[in-house]
């Protein structure tokens, strides 16, 4: 067991400086946004040294008390490459936020802002599963808080739908983790994966259910994900890409951090104890989460709610890779989450230009944007060309490995293979629909867009990213491996890392 | 009977409250009255934590000269983990409860009304 305690500020520094920012705001509302950028910035400097010195797995022990009987984090591979992720996507946000968040109550706004993404990388970190719900209520409630930003009124309606879906969620996952408490006795995630052979077989069942429901809510799968299309089109452009590019993401780790480390039971394909395998009940999940996004995608008019539609199908083919247990179809879901996060959150900022220069979000409103803003018009191909997994863009390594863990799974997966290609010529639909019409139809009017250098910062760098992780993917590609080894084996990837005395039963 | 109310009352009864916040969160239009649906279903789930660290016959989880925590080796105080954890839940809850009733005034300023329909034809 390896313990690195200093990096306890990747979750103490975001928190700490969260709630001193009304301090600087009373200096000066810039001062407070640059705040979030300098946080977020050393987040993610924290994350490439952790990465690139191989420094984890390691654990950050609380005042001295060994795990099982003290609180810990454990940051592994998948925890590592996450942090990366998640701190990545919030730092290139809050660049776009210097130029975008300037209206009403900015500092608070950027208060709620770094809570989320600091609640994201303690979610991520934790090794404790009733810290997991502590984690998800600090991400909850300042989500709900964001997503009930700014001027237009729809963003109410969309922010107390998510409120409600979210606390009934959370409050579903208290109760299964309650359940399990009541048969072993801890709460530590290592020394319950270690035992959880030893509970009732029903009540286990049981419990992984209500686990698996709440969970779903943040990880988008249907039937919870009934709140995403009403929030991320009323709330402002800069907290949809947060919703989907760092809320999702926090909430798929849990729900596969509970099902394969947790639950898991190991063997050539993982699959969970009790009655019932929980791995297939979320592969039927998030099937379902695929067609229906795709083809509520389809019919939209609207840009945002499309994109909305989108990121629930392609959360549902990360849930769908990391159900077929193998190593290979865990690879592809890490790998389908960086590169969803990335495009989709270029998109919804993209989108947000677009919309403050008095374009609207309608699809005929992108009619002859390559003669307004060629910049914007190819940083939005780049994003959905990767997205529908077009080769050399990131999305098309991720999307070729799910197919092909689908093949080796073999069995009734076979029937994946053809909901991903489903997926992928329905997506192409769509999104060249509006690629095509920003290249081809001739604008009403000529006004150029000019796009200043803080929004455009963040769109070029996840431009560049998804271009160069579509020619080298050994750039997520070695530690998304790392992330699916330690997933597929829970005793040597997890459990012995953190409690090295325990013997599995 | 009597037995019966003792060691299975407050169980069944936070299922129960479990299940009337549902309902209410489900049917209802009214913002106001989800908000007290959710509340209902909050307090069901803390019953449910304090009742899983408890049964009739157990003695406070603190060791003194007159009380003995362990008889024949069995454990007989109450668990005290649940009992610190429902702290947090309860104030999960009021923060979640705050947030959402100051949604809700906001929406009723906005929209003059708390109908969830009227919200949603207004939007339209």
């Amino acid at each position: 067991m390896k313990t690195y305690n200093l990096a306890a500020l990747l979750v103490g520094v975001p928190l700490l400086m969260a709630f001193s920012i009304p301090l600087f705001g009373f200096i000066s509302k810039q001062l407070a946004k640059w705040i979030t950028v300098l946080t977020l910035g050393f987040e993610f400097f924290f994350g490439l040294y952790i990465f690139f010195w191989h420094i984890y797995p390691f654990n950050v022990i609380m005042g001295n008390w060994v795990p099982p009987f003290g609180e810990n984090l454990y940051i592994g591979p998948f925890a590592t490459v996450l942090i990366i992720l998640v701190s990545f996507v919030g730092l290139m946000i809050s660049i776009y936020n210097l130029w975008s968040a300037n209206h009403g109550d900015v500092v608070h706004f950027a208060l709620l802002f770094l809570m989320f993404v600091g609640g994201s990388i303690g979610l991520i970190s934790t090794g404790d599963i009733f810290n997991i719900f502590i984690f998800m209520e600090i991400t909850g409630i300042s989500s709900f808080a964001l997503a009930a930003y700014g001027p237009e009124r729809r963003a109410l309606g969309g922010a107390f739908k998510y409120l409600v879906i979210s606390s009934i969620g959370s409050t579903l996952y208290l109760f299964g983790v309650l359940l399990i408490y009541t048969q072993l006795g801890t709460l530590n995630i290592a020394e319950i994966a270690a035992r959880i052979s030893q509970t009732t077989s029903g009540l286990l069942t049981f419990a992984g259910i209500l686990l698996v429901a709440g969970l779903a809510v943040e990880a988008e799968l249907f039937p919870f994900n009934g709140w995403v299309p009403d929030t991320y089109t009323g709330a402002v452009n800069p907290v949809s890409a947060t919703l989907s590019g760092i809320g999702s993401v926090g909430g798929i780790y849990v729900l596969f951090r509970i099902l394969m480390t947790v639950f898991g039971k190991d063997g050539n394909f993982v699959s969970t104890y009790g009655n019932m395998d929980l791995m297939a009940l979320v592969a039927i999940l998030g099937s379902a989460t695929v067609v229906i996004g795709e083809l509520s995608a389809l019919v939209q008019k609207n840009v945002k709610k499309m994109l909305a539609y989108s990121s629930m199908a392609q959360m549902g083919l990360v849930a769908i890779g990391f159900s077929i247990g193998s190593k290979l179809g865990a690879y592809a879901g890490v790998f389908q989450l960086v590169n969803h996060s990335i495009a989709k959150a270029m998109m919804f900022l993209i989108l947000g230009v677009i919309v403050s220069f008095g374009i609207g979000e309608h699809i005929e409103d992108m009619k002859g944007l390559w003669y307004k803003s060629p910049f914007l018009t190819l940083a939005f191909t780049i994003g959905a060309l990767s997205l529908l997994g077009l080769p050399l863009f990131g999305g098309f390594w991720s999307k070729f490995a799910l197919v092909d863990a689908s093949i080796q799974r073999g069995g009734w997966y076979d029937f994946v293979i053809a909901i991903v290609l489903f997926a992928s010529v329905v997506e192409a639909f769509y999104y060249l629909r509006i690629v095509g019409y920003m290249f081809t139809s001739k604008p009403t009017s000529t006004d150029k867009i000019k796009v200043s250098i803080s929004p455009a910062v963040p769109i070029v760098a996840f431009s560049i990213l998804i271009v160069a992780i579509g020619i080298f993917p050994q750039i997520v590609g070695g530690i998304s491996w790392n992330a699916a080894h330690e997933l597929t084996d829970k005793m040597g990837g997890y459990v012995l890392n953190v409690i090295p005395t325990i013997v599995g039963h | 009977m009597i037995d019966f109310l003792q060691n299975w009352i407050y169980l069944t009864g936070s299922m129960a409250l479990v299940g009337i916040g549902l309902y209410i969160v489900l049917t209802n239009t009214n913002i106001f009255r989800i908000i007290v649906g959710l509340n209902i279903i909050d307090s069901g789930t803390n019953l449910f934590i304090v009742t899983i660290a408890w049964h009739p016959k157990s003695v406070m989880p603190i060791y003194t000269a007159t009380n003995n925590l362990v008889v024949n080796g069995h454990v007989i105080s109450a668990d005290p983990l649940p009992q610190s954890l429902v702290l947090t839940a309860i104030v999960i809850g009021l923060g979640t409860t705050a947030l959402a009733l100051a949604i809700a005034v906001k929406i009723y300023q906005k929209y003059g009304t708390l109908d969830v329909r009227k919200i949603k034809e207004e939007d339209r």
